[in-house]
């Protein structure tokens, strides 16, 4: 179990992401239901256009702008609900359908503390690249496709700016076997 | 003779001139040169253009005008287009980032509970 976290992880830190864009408006409708939602579309072109915008003299924009080059989409859809279930496991079926060819799960995280479940997963067999991420809690659905390659890490880096502090891995020395 | 001749004697009889025309020729001829125009007097000449001109610059001014002004507007739109998508990109990216990021976090807290174990 530990060796597969491991490799997970290795994974994650790591790779390059590989996919497809995935189709998402089955989420529309639960559009209605969600107290906040955001989605963005942003297709190869308006990256394009987006990129040219982004400074070089700011370093994070400096990131964004090197870690999208090449890229051919980003689309995210979050939905945030007032009570939970208002969505359920058979609105994100037509993804997960999606996902089961072609696409490899890196990542099956299942929470029972927070009762959130994320899944990521990379494109394979395609030059193209892609990453889809999953996250579905009690009162929250996050979709994130990413049409390209992407480094991982640097995403996750910019990700970890986003108000949310890197938890440095505590080292934690193996247990003595006279202990 | 016949009436032309006596037309052509008429007209062309000798006639006295007015009353101190002479003095006047030799006073004017006698008199001061007129002054000469100055150096802008004499650029001006040369630069003005004649009414043809002015009227195609008007055209040309009353055309461009308007087609600069719409291009203005374009590229505003354009660019408040790109800033916006720009925008939309950092926001996209460090959404998922952030949920990758969590996710890593979950994976290591997983671990680091293993290890405790």
């Amino acid at each position: 179990m530990r060796m597969l976290r491991s490799i997970t992880l290795c994974l994650l830190a790591g790779a390059a992401g590989y996919g497809q864009a995935l189709d998402l408006k089955n989420l529309d409708k639960l559009a209605e239901k969600a107290s906040d939602k955001v989605v963005v579309t942003l297709d190869g072109s308006l990256i394009k256009m987006a990129s040219k915008f982004l400074s070089a003299d700011d370093p994070e924009e400096a990131k964004v702008r090197k870690l999208v080059a090449g890229l051919k989409g980003i689309y995210v859809k979050t939905f945030e609900f007032e009570k939970e279930g208002e969505y359920s496991e058979s609105d994100i079926a037509a993804i997960r359908k999606q996902l089961d060819s072609g696409w490899s799960r890196i990542v099956d995280v299942q929470s029972k503390k927070d009762g959130e479940n994320a899944e990521i997963y990379l494109k394979t067999g395609s030059a193209d690249g892609g990453l889809a991420i999953l996250c579905a809690g009690a009162k929250q659905l996050t979709i994130v496709n990413i049409v390209g390659k992407i480094d991982l890490d640097e995403l996750s880096e910019l990700g970890g700016n986003m108000g949310v502090p890197k938890i440095e891995v505590e080292k934690t020395k193996p247990p003595k076997k006279d202990d | 003779m016949s009436y032309l001749e006596d037309e052509l004697k008429k007209a062309l009889r000798r006639a006295e001139p007015s009353a101190g025309f002479a003095e006047r020729v030799l006073a004017r001829a006698n008199g001061p040169a007129p002054a000469e125009p100055s150096w802008w007097e004499r650029l001006a000449v040369l630069v003005r253009p004649p009414r043809m001109q002015w009227v195609a610059l008007s055209l040309i001014v009353s055309i461009m005008v308007p087609v600069a002004g719409v291009q203005y507007r374009k590229e505003r739109q354009a660019r408040a287009e790109g800033q916006r998508a720009k925008e939309q990109l950092v926001f996209a990216v460090r959404m998922a980032g952030n949920r990758l990021h969590r996710v890593q976090q979950k994976v290591l807290e997983m671990g680091r509970m293993d290890t405790r174990l």
